[in-house]
């Protein structure tokens, strides 16, 4: 990843080892195909194919007991009135804004402290990634106990400084800032690993170059390290963006989308819609919505970093 | 694939998550003779294995495979199954359920297999009885009573009375009993001057937003109701039902005999927890809580009748059925493990191993014995279950309602909400998703 240009891919590579291009193209060559087939078959079995199922049940009513109805565009005009889904839809929005910049910071963070030479730097760089490792249902539990008001560490500790900490979960205005730090806290140390490995990328002749014309640590960082790490930045926004979208496990576990619904993400209605409710035709038309939500979020995300400059340093 | 294909990959399969589980196919069906028999209760398997043998047995050439669920996956996999006509031939039904899965004709009629329904515990017969006819063998039946911890009851010097009663002024002898139970740090109890409700080191009681073994017992002991009639509404937010439901939460917030609702509700609820822990002296739940209980424990555990309030005592009884899918390709076989399973011969197995009441309460004694020789008397849920009992709310659509019905009733264990309101509230969100 540390070299891939973001701005312009290669139109091809040279291939000098090959027989002559024109020789080639006279006939159709199908051992790369049969080599991608495989994945092509997941693609296409497990992506691709659900997608226009879901897509064409949001088109019906169907309580799955029941045998489905075609309705047209009905489930969508229901989504374009309903409260709950808009205010999911807030909620989701608040939850992506509560965990992305926050995580991405302290990941890079991280990176940047664990890229230097000092004692004990690999212990440190697999002690930050151990979270990621853990299972988001158990982690669930175990920060509901930390999270507990009255017997739970946090409070505890926050009691030690005098200060009487919240219903953390049980509090409207707590609880999604909660389950946020839970994701935080969980995915910055495997993203570390991303920008650690896009910092190792970085020819240190850049950084002995800017030191010798007398450029400061943080003019470095500004116009060497940032810059270079564009393709790296990418790549963790957009993956932790659709991840961040499709939370689910930790709410689940830490507030079934509780205080009063203010925890309730989309994902959460969908499921709620379509495994408590069995109504499967609005639960499909919601995912079709939150797969949008996401589409346009990637699209301006691509957008922005293509009208960045990207450095091809290979 | 380019890079933008791969990202529109990523991001549809992210979109689709949730419901792509939906496509997994069934596994119910299966080969000449074999029936399928599905749970979700890992624990009882054990017991399931001695019952099914015992039927091998008496009926060679049919086998019995067991297939365990667990809970969070069992209802999802069941309709989906249901859906592609693969159920299995036999599988455990629950009350909130029942309504769903009988009225979309999934269930076969056992009226035949069951001979004598009067001998089965009669809320468990009523809950899976539909138009007149029984549609799944009574199982088992779970009343809901007072776990307590003895040796806190000793450290407070006070004694299990015989009987105790409550009223939603906070009259009766439950709610002194409850002061003396809960005492702070520095020793002193709810009521006297200086009792701090933030440094509790036990607490007498645990009211907390759990439907099937608090607020709706407080309703019905009340005078009041939860649903208008069997496959009808919601209706529990009249006057007596809001009484008892304010009772439950002054238990908390006005008398402070009970842990906080932060620390309480669901889905982080630690009642359970911190009585197992030793901080909860009296702890109203289910029998079938038990086997989880009692081994983690390390204090003795005694069980006492729930108190009687304005309109006597009136307890929440639960119990399964044993359904038999409809269109089961072994019709007949599955018949005959019904008819087996309703036997005292099957039922005998699950009592004397301390699982569950069986249904068929001429063996009632199977498992109070199992229990006297764990060192608790369970007694006292039989005579709860002889006296005014309800069963949990027969509603088609109750796994959509209970959702809102726990939300709504979190708010007013917290204080947020007044009692009146959240009532009105879950009753109307609880009907619109009613069928």
């Amino acid at each position: 990843m540390k070299t891939t240009t973001i701005a312009k891919p290669r139109e091809t590579a040279p291939d000098t080892t090959g027989p002559a291009p024109a020789k080639r193209r006279r006939k159709l060559n199908l051992t790369p195909y049969l080599f991608l087939a495989p994945s092509l078959f997941g693609v296409l079995a497990f992506l691709l194919l659900p997608v226009a199922i879901v897509a064409v049940v949001s088109l019906f009513k169907w309580e799955l007991l029941d045998s489905p109805t075609f309705i047209g565009l009905e489930n969508y005009r229901k989504l374009a009135g309903d409260g709950d889904v808009r205010h999911s839809l807030w909620v989701t929005v608040l939850y992506v804004l509560l965990s992305i910049p926050v995580q991405t910071v302290i990941a890079l963070g991280l990176a940047l402290l664990l890229n230097q030479k000092i004692r004990g730097v690999k212990f440190f760089r697999a002690l930050f990634v151990v979270p990621w490792m853990a299972t988001p249902i158990v982690m669930g539990v175990v920060w509901t106990w930390i999270f507990d008001p009255a017997n739970g560490a946090l409070n505890k500790f926050l009691g030690v400084f005098g200060v009487d900490g919240p219903n953390w979960l049980s509090d409207t205005a707590f609880a999604l800032p909660a389950v946020a730090a839970v994701q935080v806290w969980q995915y910055a140390g495997y993203n570390m690993l991303f920008f650690l490995a896009g910092l190792q990328g970085i020819p240190g002749e850049l950084y002995d170059a800017a030191d010798t014309d007398g450029a400061s640590k943080l003019r470095q960082f500004v116009h060497i390290t940032l810059p270079l790490l564009n393709p790296t930045m990418f790549f963790v926004l957009v993956t932790n963006i659709i991840g961040s979208f499709q939370v689910y496990d930790t709410l689940y576990v830490m507030t079934e989308g509780g205080p009063d619904k203010s925890t309730e993400v989309l994902n959460f209605r969908i499921v709620q819609t379509a495994f408590q409710e069995f109504d499967f035709g609005y639960a499909s038309a919601m995912a079709m919505l939150l797969f949008a939500l996401i589409l346009v979020f990637t699209v301006v995300q691509v957008r922005f970093f293509n009208r960045r400059t990207t450095y091809d340093i290979s | 694939m380019n890079r933008t294909t791969r990202l529109c990959a990523a991001v549809l399969s992210g979109a689709l998550l949730g419901l792509s589980a939906a496509c997994g196919g069934g596994t119910g069906g299966s080969g000449d003779g074999e029936l399928v028999y599905r749970t979700w209760d890992e624990q009882q398997k054990k017991g399931l294995e001695k019952v099914m043998a015992a039927f091998e047995k008496k009926n060679p050439g049919i086998k019995v495979k067991i297939e365990l669920l667990p809970w969070d996956q069992y209802w999802t996999k069941l309709t989906a199954d249901v859906v592609a006509g693969t159920a299995p031939d036999v599988f455990w039904m629950s009350v909130p359920q029942f309504p769903e899965f009988v009225t979309k004709g999934v269930l076969a009629d056992v009226s035949d297999v069951v001979k004598d329904p009067s001998q089965y515990n009669k809320n468990v017969v009523q809950s899976y009885t539909y138009k007149g006819k029984l549609y799944g063998v009574p199982k088992d039946w779970g009343a809901v009573g007072l776990l307590y911890n003895k040796d806190l009851f000793k450290k407070a010097g006070v004694e299990m009375p015989e009987k105790l009663t409550w009223a939603p002024d906070g009259s009766g002898t439950f709610l002194p009993l409850l002061r003396k139970l809960t005492v702070d740090e520095s020793g002193k109890h709810p009521g006297e001057s200086g009792f701090n409700a933030k440094q509790v080191k036990n607490w007498g009681f645990a009211s907390w937003n759990h439907y099937q073994t608090q607020w709706m017992n407080w309703m019905v002991s009340n005078g009041g109701k939860i649903t208008d009639k069997p496959f009808g509404k919601f209706a529990f937010n009249g006057p007596k039902e809001v009484e008892a439901l304010k009772w439950g939460v002054d238990l908390i917030n006005k008398w402070k005999v009970s842990p906080p609702a932060a620390q309480t509700n669901p889905p982080s609820a630690q009642a359970t927890e911190m009585f197992q822990r030793g901080q909860v002296a009296i702890f109203p739940a289910n029998n079938a809580l038990l086997p989880f209980v009692q081994p983690e424990a390390n204090f003795k555990i005694g069980a006492a009748a729930m108190p009687e309030g304005p309109a006597g005592r009136a307890v929440n009884i639960n119990g399964l059925s044993e359904a038999v899918y409809a269109k089961s390709k072994h019709p007949e076989e599955a018949k005959k493990l019904a008819r087996f399973l309703a036997t005292p011969a099957a039922q005998k197995i699950m009592g004397e191993d301390g699982y569950v009441f069986p249904a068929l309460t001429s063996l009632n004694h199977t498992y109070v014995d199992y229990w006297k020789k764990k060192g608790i008397d369970v007694q006292p849920y039989v005579e709860e279950s002889e006296g005014k009992t309800f069963n949990l709310p027969i509603v088609s659509g109750f796994s959509a309602a209970e959702k809102g019905l726990n939300q709504n009733m979190n708010s007013v264990y917290l204080g947020r909400t007044s009692p009146q309101d959240g009532a009105d509230k879950a009753v109307q969100d609880g009907n619109a998703k009613l069928k």
